[in-house]
C-alpha cells in the first residue's frame, strides 16, 4: 500500500494527496494542515481551508478508514465577527490541532489579525458546536499544541514564539487553560542540520513508554525559500521540558510532486496523528500548502528515530536507558 | 483630530538643572555605560536600580541611594547580576536590563529584561528591603520587553503591561498568582504619522492618580540614522486599565540636550520609572543616550492636560 521513496522513515500512502481543493464542496483556494481525531466510528479531520479571499477557516472531513474522506459542505468554524475574539481573528483561523482531555476535544489554533498571530483555544464535544474559550498567547506566537494529560496537575502546551529572531519550541503550563507561565525552551534550530532555521511543534504530544513523542516541523532556509520537513523529539514523561532524544534525520522531506509544487512549495507540515491499536501511526500533513496527505510509520520506528543521535546522551545512557538505537 | 501646534523645545517635562544626575564617572567601579533606571521611594530615601553595561558588554543592575532625589550614591557591588543558576541562567547569558519597581502590599516587585541567545523575556524578582532579592519566575515567553506591574489588583487579578516584539505595541496581561499570565489585550499601538509611529512601550509602572492610571510610555520613530526615542503619556481607566482614556499627541520629553543626543546610542530619552510627589509633581528618572541617568520634572496636571487633548 505504502510507497517507499528516498530515505524517509514515513511511508506515503500511494493515493496521496487524500484531500485537494477539488474535494472541498465550497469555493476555496487551497486546503491544508488538517488535524485528525477518532470520534465514534469515524475519523474526523478538521481542515484548514483557505478561501479565495485569502483568509482561512475550518471545515470537517469524515472518513471510515482514515484514508478516504468526504468534506462537509459548510465550514464548521469561521472567523467570528462579534465578541472579544473578533479583533484577533480578523484575518483568519489557521492550523488547528485537536487534543482530547476529560470529555472535551480542545482545538488549539492560530488566530490571525493585524495585531499578529496568536494562539487561541476552542472546544467541542460533538463536533457540531464549537465554543471559543480563551486566547492563550500574546502576539507573535503560533503552533500551539496541548498535551493530552496534565503534568503535575497543570495543563501543558508546546508553542513556537520567536526569540532573538529565531523560532523555537517552548513549553508553558497552566492551572486553568487561561493563564500560562513557567515557560521554558525545549528545542531550537540546529546549525548544519535540516532544521537549522526554525522549529515548531506540529502534532500534539503522544505518550509512549519512553516519554512524550513530539512530531515537529523544522525548516532550512535556501536562496529560493524554506524547505519544511518533519522530525521527532522525545521529551521526559515526568518533566516534558527535558529533551531525552531528538532525531538526526527528518522523518519526512518534500519529494513528491504534490509536496514540491503548490502555493508554498517544498513544504510537508504535520498537524496531527492517529495511533492505531497495532502501533501504526497515521500522520496527516499538509503538502505545499495546497493539499492534505497521509504517511505512516510504526510507533516503535518513530520512538527509535528520536534516539538515533547520541549527542544528547552518554554512551551509558544509550546502553542502559535507550532500547532503540539505530546504527 | 487636528494636531496642536507646540513650541519647539517647550516639552512638558522640564529638565533638572543638575542633569545628568549620574554618569559613569560617578560610579565607584569601571563599566562601559549606564542605561536606564527604575525608581522607588523607601524610608525617606530615593532608590534607583541602574542598568549598567559592563566592560565585557553584559548587563547588570546596581543600586543607588539618595536623600533628596537629586544626588545619588551608587553602591560599589551589583544589586543583581545575570544568574548562574538554572533555571534562570540559560535565559540571562547576555545580561539583565531595565528594572522597573512596583510596590504591591509590603513587597517590592522588580520586572526586568533577561536577554540570551534565545531572546528577550521578562523576569520577575521581589524584595522586602533591597538587601536581598528573590528571583521568582520568568513571566513571558520571548520576545517581550518593557514589562511593568500595576500596583494593585483588578477584581483580584494582578495586571502587567508589556511590549511583545510582534506588533511593537503595549499589551496588558492578567494573573491570579503572578506566575501564570493570560487574557492578553492590546492597549496602545504605534500611530503612523506621529512621533511614536514605529514602536511603543511602557516607560515605568503606571501611577494611580485621580483621573485613572497615568502611564508614561516611550515611542520610537525610525529615521535613516536609527530610532528617535521620546517619552509620551497616556491615561488608562482606573478600573479597566486596558481602556485608554487619553493619549498625548505630542511627546512630553524629546532628546534635545547634548547628553541626550550624544552617547553610545544617541537620540534616546527612556524611562523605567517615576515618583509622584505629594505636591502633584512628577519626577521622571530617565536614561539619556544609553549613557547617563537624568531627571525630568512635570506637574501631573500638565501631563493629564496633554493626554486629554487627544481622547481616544
Amino acid at each position: 500500500m505504502m510507497q517507499k521513496r528516498g530515505r524517509d522513515l514515513l511511508q506515503r500512502w500511494e493515493h496521496n494527496p487524500i484531500i485537494t481543493y477539488d474535494d472541498v464542496p465550497l469555493q476555496n483556494n487551497t486546503v491544508f494542515n488538517g488535524t485528525p481525531v477518532k470520534f465514534g466510528d469515524e475519523y474526523l479531520l478538521l481542515l484548514r481551508v483557505e478561501g479565495q479571499q485569502g483568509y482561512s477557516f475550518f471545515c470537517l472531513a469524515r472518513s471510515e478508514d482514515g484514508l478516504h474522506f468526504n468534506v462537509d459542505d459548510q465550514p464548521c468554524m469561521l472567523p467570528t465577527e462579534d465578541g472579544p475574539f473578533a479583533l484577533w481573528e480578523e484575518n483568519g483561523l489557521e492550523d488547528p490541532r485537536i487534543t482530547f482531555i476529560d470529555g472535551w476535544y480542545y482545538i488549539m489554533y492560530t488566530a490571525v489579525s493585524g495585531y499578529g498571530h496568536r494562539i487561541a483555544l476552542a472546544r467541542t464535544n460533538d463536533f457540531e458546536n464549537f465554543e471559543r474559550i480563551v486566547m492563550v498567547s500574546g502576539p507573535g506566537n503560533k503552533d500551539g499544541v496541548l498535551f493530552p494529560e496534565k503534568i503535575d496537575g497543570y495543563y501543558a502546551r508546546l508553542d513556537r514564539p520567536i526569540g532573538n529572531g529565531v523560532g523555537s519550541i517552548w513549553i508553558s503550563y497552566s492551572p486553568d487553560l487561561k493563564n500560562w507561565g513557567r515557560s521554558e525552551l525545549i528545542i531550537s534550530p540546529r546549525a548544519r542540520y535540516w532544521d537549522s532555521s526554525r522549529v515548531g511543534a506540529s502534532v500534539p504530544p503522544i505518550r509512549t513508554e519512553y516519554g512524550w513523542l513530539e512530531i515537529y516541523h523544522g525548516f532550512k532556509m535556501t536562496s529560493t525559500g524554506p524547505i519544511y520537513r518533519i522530525g521527532t523529539v522525545m521529551l521526559d514523561s515526568d518533566n516534558p521540558a527535558k529533551v531525552i532524544g531528538r532525531c538526526l534525520n527528518p522523518v519526512l522531506s518534500p519529494r513528491e510532486e504534490y509536496e514540491r509544487i503548490g502555493d508554498v512549495r517544498n513544504v510537508v507540515f504535520a498537524s496531527g496523528a492517529i495511533v492505531e491499536d497495532d502501533g501504526e501511526v497515521k500522520i496527516y500533513y499538509g503538502a505545499a500548502d495546497t493539499s492534505i496527505c497521509v504517511a505512516t510509520a510504526h510507533i516503535d520506528e518513530l520512538i527509535e528515530s528520536c534516539f538515533e543521535k547520541t549527542e544528547l546522551m552518554s554512551e551509558d545512557f544509550c546502553k542502559t536507558t535507550c532500547p532503540y538505537r539505530r546504527i | 483630530m487636528y494636531r496642536i501646534a507646540h513650541k519647539t523645545g517647550q516639552d512638558v517635562i522640564k529638565r533638572c538643572k543638575y542633569n545628568p544626575l549620574i554618569t559613569i564617572d560617578d560610579l565607584p567601579f569601571e563599566c562601559s555605560d549606564i542605561w536606564n533606571a527604575g525608581v522607588v521611594r523607601l524610608h525617606n530615601q530615593y532608590l534607583l536600580l541602574l542598568t549598567v553595561e559592563t566592560l565585557e558588554g553584559s548587563g547588570c543592575i546596581y543600586l543607588a541611594r539618595s536623600a533628596d532625589g537629586y544626588g545619588f550614591l551608587v553602591e560599589p557591588e551589583p544589586f543583581m547580576t545575570a544568574s548562574r543558576e538554572e533555571p534562570f541562567a540559560r535565559y540571562e547569558t547576555f545580561g539583565i536590563f531595565d528594572p522597573r519597581i512596583t510596590k504591591i502590599g509590603s513587597k517590592y516587585f522588580i520586572t526586568y529584561l533577561a536577554e540570551s541567545e534565545y531572546g528577550r523575556r521578562t523576569g520577575l524578582a521581589c524584595t522586602d528591603d533591597f538587601q536581598t532579592i528573590d528571583r521568582m519566575q520568568f513571566i513571558s515567553e520571548p520576545d517581550t520587553k518593557s514589562a511593568c506591574l500595576f500596583a494593585r489588583t483588578f477584581e483580584g487579578c494582578y495586571a502587567m503591561l508589556e511590549r511583545p516584539s510582534a506588533g511593537d505595541s503595549i499589551w496588558i496581561s492578567y494573573s491570579d498568582d503572578l506566575i501564570h499570565w493570560g487574557s492578553s489585550k492590546v492597549v496602545i499601538t504605534p500611530r503612523g504619522g506621529y512621533w511614536d509611529s514605529n514602536r511603543v512601550g511602557a516607560a515605568g509602572p503606571p501611577i494611580e492618580i485621580e483621573q485613572g492610571w497615568l502611564l508614561v510610555y516611550y515611542g520610537e520613530k525610525d529615521t535613516s540614522a536609527g530610532p528617535l526615542i521620546r517619552l509620551g503619556a497616556a491615561i488608562l481607566d482606573r478600573d479597566d486599565p486596558s481602556c485608554v482614556l487619553g493619549r498625548s499627541n505630542i511627546p512630553i520629553l524629546a532628546p534635545r540636550e547634548r547628553y541626550e543626543r550624544i552617547g553610545d546610542v544617541g537620540n534616546i530619552v527612556f524611562s523605567c520609572g517615576a515618583i509622584l510627589e505629594e505636591a502633584g509633581q512628577l519626577k521622571v528618572y530617565y536614561g539619556a543616550s544609553d549613557s547617563c541617568i537624568c531627571l525630568g520634572i512635570a506637574t501631573v496636571d500638565e501631563v493629564v492636560q496633554i493626554c486629554r487633548e487627544n481622547r481616544e
